[in-house]
């Protein structure tokens, strides 16, 4: 059946609001609860985040693509971008976590929501340019 | 949804009151909030009550407030998160780090 959405997002954070209302409607439409739907919208901006933040520096005239499917009992959503591809290091899963103000960190939060809110993730830099992440979640049983 | 801001400085404290959603877009806005109430007072609360929304670039304002804060031997307060803040601030592994009460 393929994807059910397909969309094309100017690399504007302003956008991110719309991206997010999108994304809780189609995935509380799988059967997810809503707990769940939460995490997933929060994981899904992320990704859009990182690619406006990172991949373009924060430039608002390129193109994102979001695309939606829900198949065979795995939800599978996809972000990619055309610009800078991530270093290995920033998109590594990491342990989280600290006690105290000074050795606190927020960089990279972001990718470690996608790693703890999906089943699987999946970061695959371009060589010169561009970047896809495939984030994929099993589907609530008997919905 | 966008996001607004509410600055209420009395003699103590000044308390930023934060209401809608804390995402990249936004969140500059608060971060300025937040370190030009740290120039003023030695308490500076962030009340996230009204907030529906927020993602790690909250966050890291948050933990760049707290930072800034400590530095400047002065209080940073989280005042009365709602849940969907306590949620990504637990995801973060964070919500003990922050001073969270429920009023200031």
């Amino acid at each position: 059946m393929g994807e059910d959405i397909r969309l094309e997002i100017r690399s504007d954070a302003r956008l991110l609001g719309a991206i997010r209302s999108l994304v809780r409607c189609y995935v509380g439409s799988c059967g997810f609860r809503e707990e769940r739907v939460d995490e997933v919208v929060l994981a899904v901006d992320e990704a859009c985040a990182n690619a406006i933040r990172h991949a373009y520096g924060g430039r608002k005239d390129r193109k994102l693509e979001l695309t939606l499917r829900d198949e065979e009992d795995w939800l599978t959503i996809a972000v990619r971008d055309s610009g800078r591809p991530a270093p290995a290091e920033r998109v590594q899963r990491k342990r989280l976590g600290a006690r105290k103000a000074e050795t606190l960190s927020p960089g990279g939060l972001g990718v470690q929501f996608m790693y703890r809110v999906f089943d699987e993730v999946a970061f695959e830099p371009g060589v010169r340019r561009g970047n896809r992440v495939t984030m994929r979640l099993k589907c609530p049983k008997g919905r | 949804m966008a996001m607004d801001i509410e600055m209420r400085d009395d003699d103590a404290a000044v308390v930023i009151k934060v209401t809608g959603e804390v995402d990249l877009y936004t969140s500059p806005k608060l971060r300025t909030a937040v370190l030009d109430a740290l120039k003023k007072q030695a308490t500076v609360g962030v009340d996230l009550s009204g907030v529906g929304y927020m993602d790690s670039s909250g966050v890291a304002t948050l933990v760049e407030g707290l930072k800034s804060a400590t530095d400047a031997k002065k209080d940073f307060v989280v005042v009365a998160p709602s849940s969907s803040v306590l949620k990504v601030l637990q995801l973060s592994r964070l919500d003990k780090v922050f001073a969270i009460r429920e009023s200031l």
